[in-house]
């Protein structure tokens, strides 16, 4: 429906308009054709607002294609059609109306020439093209907005994701647990017992000063990461292994933070965890082409698998929080073999 | 009379905590130490011990389901680091736990309250189980436990004293009553369709009607079972 129907004041604004137009047009035919005199009010009234309300109709059919580049030549003639349409039957309705001129005992209500009823014709085509033309732009207007609002509520979204990430970061089990080792570690070991409260303190420090960042190096990523492995390290033994490779120049490439941190947790939560003797984390920066690929991978134990249901939209989440960050496309791609769990993340190479 | 103590926990250190917490309490032995949820398991079953010291977020099996799975009730301490779920169960049900970091204060206190529960029972652990439904069971096959997740369980058939989970196109036996496992299952997703057999929704094909005006369900795998007329009623409930 069209949405000026819906909207009583304006819609009636919009038919008083038109009955004005009636009226001077019934005024200018009076000075043309004195001989109809008062005739030409009872012709032009109605059919002035039949005219707006035929105009309106064109909403429909702009709405239902819309323009479009690609497909200008059909969209075009589809609105020159609609206008044609319309006119001929507005002019067919005006013969009609006005041979109702012959009840008062006059040859029509108004004395129109062939000549002038082809004007008639063409101005209403003309009345239709412009009234598709307003709606188009209308329309156009309106999805404009509504890209604007879709643009604001992804952004949104965005500031959502990494406020919730960050809230992750301050993981209190995490946190707790690694606080019960330090408690154990007193007794045993206290020199452990202090490099472990320092790295504890180092990591939330970081991971408080990074997360209010909106590009930070990868550099600085990869100590907040080796903190963190450095408390689990001390938790799991000698079930977690490491191994690291980034050259100088990929630690220098610039990103979003708390990227890989969270693919870390994982690795370790999903993987090294849920197996009796642990295992290696691969953790890679490489550079390709204007690219950077990160890769975290794992060991997974065959059955824990499906246990990791949450992993899925945990990558999704980070996937569009990227996504808003760059103009650039960037990718999130899962490696899912029998015994390694492999994610990539594909970023722009900004230095 | 010296109680035996089991400590689970996925960490070393964490255990090492609690084994220098027990130093204090001469009539404790510490007989064994697990890893994860299902050497938890197996050690409660092969050694029954007195005083289990159960941390909550372990890998395989979780502390709420080594007790699940195994019937114990007497002697657990819980205890945890940070699971909200788990502790909001525990404070609903009044279930003593540890909250890690816990100081030998602390410590002693479970452990007396451990000792005086042992004497009396603790009806509050088994309130707080009961009121979880099961998500996956523990088989024996010869020696070896394993974990059966009911998710991929087609349908479950009484034999006797015994249940039969068929999962996997194989039929894993436990020794367990029908109508005790019932109660113990989330009843919108498993239904006693017959006396003899509790059919998992997530593996229904459709529910036929039979040529003498019964009813049966038909299953993805292709296998039709009897329905009762109160196992009818109970799916037309569930659906």
């Amino acid at each position: 429906m069209h949405p000026l129907l819906k909207k009583p004041r304006a819609l009636a604004t919009y038919l008083l308009v038109w009955l004005l137009t009636g009226g001077a047009l019934a005024a200018a035919w009076a000075q043309l054709a004195p001989t109809d005199g008062i005739w030409g009010l009872g012709f032009w009234l109605p059919l002035a607002l039949l005219t707006g309300l035929a105009a309106l109709s064109l909403y429909t059919v702009c709405r239902s294609t819309p323009l479009r580049p690609a497909r200008w030549m059909s969209t075009l003639s589809r609105r020159a059609a609609a206008a044609l349409l319309l006119a001929l039957l507005v002019t067919a309705v005006a013969a009609l109306w006005n041979a109702t001129g012959t009840l008062w005992g006059r040859a029509g209500l108004v004395t129109l020439t062939p000549v002038a009823w082809l004007a008639f014709f063409g101005a209403q085509t003309l009345v239709f093209a412009l009234s598709a033309l307003i709606h188009d732009a209308l329309l156009a207007q309106q999805a404009m907005q509504a890209a604007m609002a879709t643009e604001a509520q992804a952004r949104l979204l965005a500031r959502e994701m990494e406020i919730k990430a960050l809230r992750r970061q301050l993981d209190p089990h995490f946190l707790f647990n690694s606080l019960n080792s330090i408690s154990s570690l007193i007794q045993i070991d206290q020199a452990a017992a202090r490099a472990m409260t320092i790295d504890l303190a180092q990591f939330f420090r970081l991971s408080l000063g990074l997360g209010e960042r909106q590009r930070i190096r990868l550099e600085e990523e990869l100590e907040l990461v080796q903190h963190y492995l450095a408390i689990e390290q001390r938790r799991l033994g000698d079930k977690l292994r490491l191994s690291i490779d980034a050259d100088a120049a990929c630690r220098h490439v610039w990103l979003p933070p708390l990227v890989l941190q969270p693919l870390v947790e994982n690795a370790i939560k999903h993987g090294i965890r849920q197996l009796d003797f642990g295992g290696l984390i691969e953790l890679s920066a490489v550079r390709a082409g204007d690219r950077l690929t990160l890769r975290v991978s794992n060991p997974v134990h065959a059955l824990a698998r499906r246990d990791a249901s949450g992993l899925g939209q945990g990558l999704r989440h980070l996937h569009q929080r990227l996504q808003a960050q760059y103009d650039e496309p960037t990718a999130v791609d899962v490696e899912d073999t029998a015994d390694r769990y492999t994610v990539r993340v594909s970023l722009p190479w900004h230095t | 009379m010296t109680l035996r103590a089991l400590i689970a926990d996925d960490e070393p250190l964490a255990r090492a905590l609690v084994r220098e917490f027990l130093a204090n309490h001469a009539d404790v032995l510490p007989v064994a130490e697990a890893e994860n949820g299902l050497e938890a398991a197996r050690c409660i079953q092969d050694l029954a011990p007195d005083l289990v010291f159960l941390d909550v977020q372990m890998p395989k099996l979780t502390g709420l389901e080594v007790l699940q799975l195994t019937g114990l009730r007497r002697g657990v301490i819980f205890t945890t680091a940070y699971d909200q779920h788990a502790l909001a169960a525990f404070d609903l049900h009044a279930v003593d736990y540890l909250l890690k970091p816990f100081n030998q204060e602390r410590f002693d206190a479970a452990m007396q309250r451990a000792r005086q529960l042992l004497r009396e029972g603790a009806p509050a652990v088994d309130r707080m189980l009961s009121a979880q439904a099961l998500t996956r069971v523990l088989i024996r096959e010869g020696s070896e436990l394993r974990v059966l997740p009911l998710d991929e369980v087609e349908y479950i058939e009484a034999q006797g004293d015994y249940v039969a989970f068929r999962h996997a196109g194989r039929d894993h036996l436990k020794a367990q009553r029908i109508s005790e496992l019932e109660s113990q299952l989330d009843p919108r997703q498993f239904v006693r369709v017959h006396r003899s057999f509790i059919v998992n929704l997530r593996q229904l094909q459709a529910v036929e009607r039979t040529e003498s005006n019964g009813h049966a369900v038909r299953l993805r795998s292709g296998k039709r079972l009897p329905v009762s007329r109160r196992g009818h009623e109970l799916l037309l409930g569930v659906l």
